[in-house]
């Protein structure tokens, strides 16, 4: 515990506060400070009820910094706002999500409050941070060198916690200036990708970049056609590569699963992919090297070229059960 | 206009890394092969097409690092940029990227860029942190994640979408100077022409020495690596090809899959 002064910044869409606020509470309290408060954003209409929603389940004194200027987000208002309101309170860690909004702001906030910023934080030491790098082959444990801190924190690192435990925490309302901004916010679109042949499919039979080829899709194909109910998915890299189009893609800017069975063909297990199909109730990966980190992830590995052991595992399995309509 | 795309050169394959034990660090191993980030260059691409749509853009490339990161400042050239600068440090290992925020926005203070552009996140230390700390120094507006750009005319403002979880996208307009953290797919970035590549084998790159000790004392300390942690590993199934085939069937008949 670093025993500073702690705020968590609350992130929310539509209305909802998003479930890695919560993730993100928890960590400060474990980690930085017993007490941190909550910060969040918004509009004048829905402050109120945003503000009493996370004192209520976090137990945790809110701070609702109300304005027209965040009713939508927006980073440059939301860096400014964030600035001026923590400038005044001297040395403080800030814990944000890691996800798209979180990390949107949280670099040039550090700046502004001459913090250091450590990103997609996913573990704890003795006023130390870990995080993921070089791919997740390793990791590495930082220490901040600045009384203040602005710290990520990797979403599903961290369980929130149940309920709070001393009640519901106190809330307070202040009201942000308006300033002219050179960002014009214009409203979110839908997923184009969104595939509900994927969301039903009891298995999912995904593609990685250890294709080496378009040619190779008749691969996963192929294996894909022993299975009833079964469907492609793939990993953004084989569709930036035009292997497979976008509405295949699995992981946190894709689609999310939970099939029965998940075969990962020559994915490397990057956590951007791990987060869209770690539900899956069987997990089977397929890679040439024994150290990917899929394989941290999979019920089964087998550490293969998937150009010789695909063909094989159907072979076989054909050889077995007659050609059938495989 | 004037646009900076700021390339980080990365290793090729993580499997070419080690661990040295003794020292706690990660090092390069003797194959290790060294390429372009691949989110920079889907940067450089996006670069390359706003100076084919809009007359007057004259495209810089820059990458801080050691006297190989040269290749990659390169590679931009024979894509298409038009000047390459490195901006030379002594060391081999990663500055923290605040100190390598610090090295590119004192280079951009003064050539008045209206467009940064950087990768949405580095391969090797994923910080996904430069773009915003050079557009918190320099004080630009920042957008991450950029899925769709588009000027017309005589731009004033850009359209862009910048994405978010499950692929939904945030639509925005930012006025200049900007700084814009790139995602793969917004395009395919090109192949080098042979008349680029030839143009940038001639091609002088302007040289910058990172002051050395850097001005400011790193804000972060890395006191070690680790490997990763051991979680409820899954089994690796084991025998000739034809064993683990016939293993993982019976697994998946256990299952009722087949
Ligand atoms: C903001 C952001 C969002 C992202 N969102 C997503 C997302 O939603 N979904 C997603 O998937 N990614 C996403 N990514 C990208 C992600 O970080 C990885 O780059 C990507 O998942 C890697 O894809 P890959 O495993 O196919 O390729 P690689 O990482 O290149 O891995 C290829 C693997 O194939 C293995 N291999 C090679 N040859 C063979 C062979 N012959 N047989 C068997 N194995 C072989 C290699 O050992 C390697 O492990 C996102 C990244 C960012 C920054
Ligand atoms: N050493 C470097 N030289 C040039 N650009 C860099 C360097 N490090 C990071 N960048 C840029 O910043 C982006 C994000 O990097 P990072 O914050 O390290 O994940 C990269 O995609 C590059 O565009």
């Amino acid at each position: 515990m670093i025993e500073t002064r702690c705020y968590v910044i609350a992130l929310h869409d539509n209305g909802r506060v998003a479930e890695e606020t919560y993730e993100t509470a928890a960590f400060a309290r474990r980690y930085v400070a017993a007490d941190p408060c909550v910060v969040v954003l918004s509009g004048g209409g829905e402050i109120e009820p945003l503000a009493g929603r996370l004192a209520d389940r976090t137990g945790l004194t809110v701070i609702g910094l109300a304005g027209d200027i965040v009713r939508e987000y927006c980073a440059e208002a939301y860096t400014a706002s964030l600035i001026s309101f923590l400038r005044k309170k001297g040395n403080a860690f800030v814990c944000i999500p890691h996800t798209a909004r979180g990390i949107d702001f949280a670099p040039q906030l550090s700046v502004g409050i001459g913090a250091c910023c450590i990103t997609a934080v996913e573990g704890a030491g003795e006023g130390t941070f870990i995080r993921s790098v070089y791919s997740g082959r390793f990791r590495s444990e930082v220490r901040p060198e600045t009384p203040s801190a602005v710290l990520t924190v990797m979403p599903g690192a961290f369980k929130p916690e149940k309920g709070a435990m001393q009640g519901p925490g106190s809330v307070k309302i202040v009201p942000l200036r308006a300033f002219e901004l050179s960002t014009k916010t214009r409203g979110t679109r839908e997923a184009v990708h969104a595939n509900m042949t994927l969301s039903r499919a009891e298995v999912v039979v995904s593609a990685g970049r250890g294709l080496g080829s378009a040619e190779n899709l008749r691969l996963v194909e192929m294996l894909s056609g022993i299975f009833p109910k079964s469907a492609i998915g793939a990993t953004r890299g084989v569709c930036d590569l035009g292997w497979l189009d976008y509405s295949h893609q699995i992981g946190t800017t894709g689609n999310t699963v939970a099939p029965r069975l998940y075969l990962a063909c020559g994915i490397s297990g990057a956590v951007q992919h791990v987060s869209g199909m770690k539900n899956s109730q069987l997990i089977v990966a397929i890679n040439t090297d024994p150290d990917a980190s899929i394989f941290r992830t999979a019920h089964f590995g087998i550490v293969e070229d998937l150009k010789v052991f695909i063909p094989l595992l159907v072979d076989m399995y054909r050889e077995k059960h007659g050609d059938g309509d495989a | 206009m004037k646009i900076l795309v700021c390339v980080k050169q990365v290793y090729d394959s993580p499997d070419t890394l080690v661990f040295n034990e003794s020292s706690g660090r990660v090092e390069f191993g003797s194959h290790t092969v060294f390429r372009m980030n691949r989110y920079d260059e889907y940067a450089v691409e996006e670069a390359l097409r706003i100076r084919e749509r809009i007359t007057g853009v004259a495209v810089d490339a820059v990458s801080v690092g050691p006297d190989r990161v040269r290749k990659t400042i390169r590679r931009a050239l024979e894509m298409g940029a038009d000047h390459g600068i490195h901006i030379r440090t002594g060391c081999e290992t990663d500055l923290d990227p605040l100190e390598r925020a610090h090295l590119i926005a004192s280079l951009a203070r003064g050539r008045r860029y209206d467009l940064i552009l950087t990768g949405v996140m580095a391969e090797d230390d994923m910080q996904s942190q430069v773009g915003g700390l050079l557009a918190g120094i320099l004080g630009f507006t920042c957008a991450t994640g950029i899925i769709s750009l588009e000027m017309h005319g005589n731009p004033r403002e850009i359209l862009l979408e910048r994405e978010i979880e499950g692929g939904r996208r945030e639509c925005l307009t930012l006025g200049f100077p900007c700084v814009l953290t790139i995602q793969s797919g917004i395009n395919t970035p090109r192949y080098p022409s042979l008349s680029h590549v030839l143009r940038a084998r001639s091609e002088e790159l302007e040289l910058i020495e990172a002051p050395s000790p850097a001005p400011s004392p790193p804000l972060l300390s890395v006191k070690r690596f680790l490997l990763p942690e051991e979680g409820e590993k899954g089994e690796i199934i084991t025998g000739t090809p034809g064993e683990k085939a016939a293993r993982l069937l019976s697994i998946l008949r256990e299952h009722s899959l087949l």
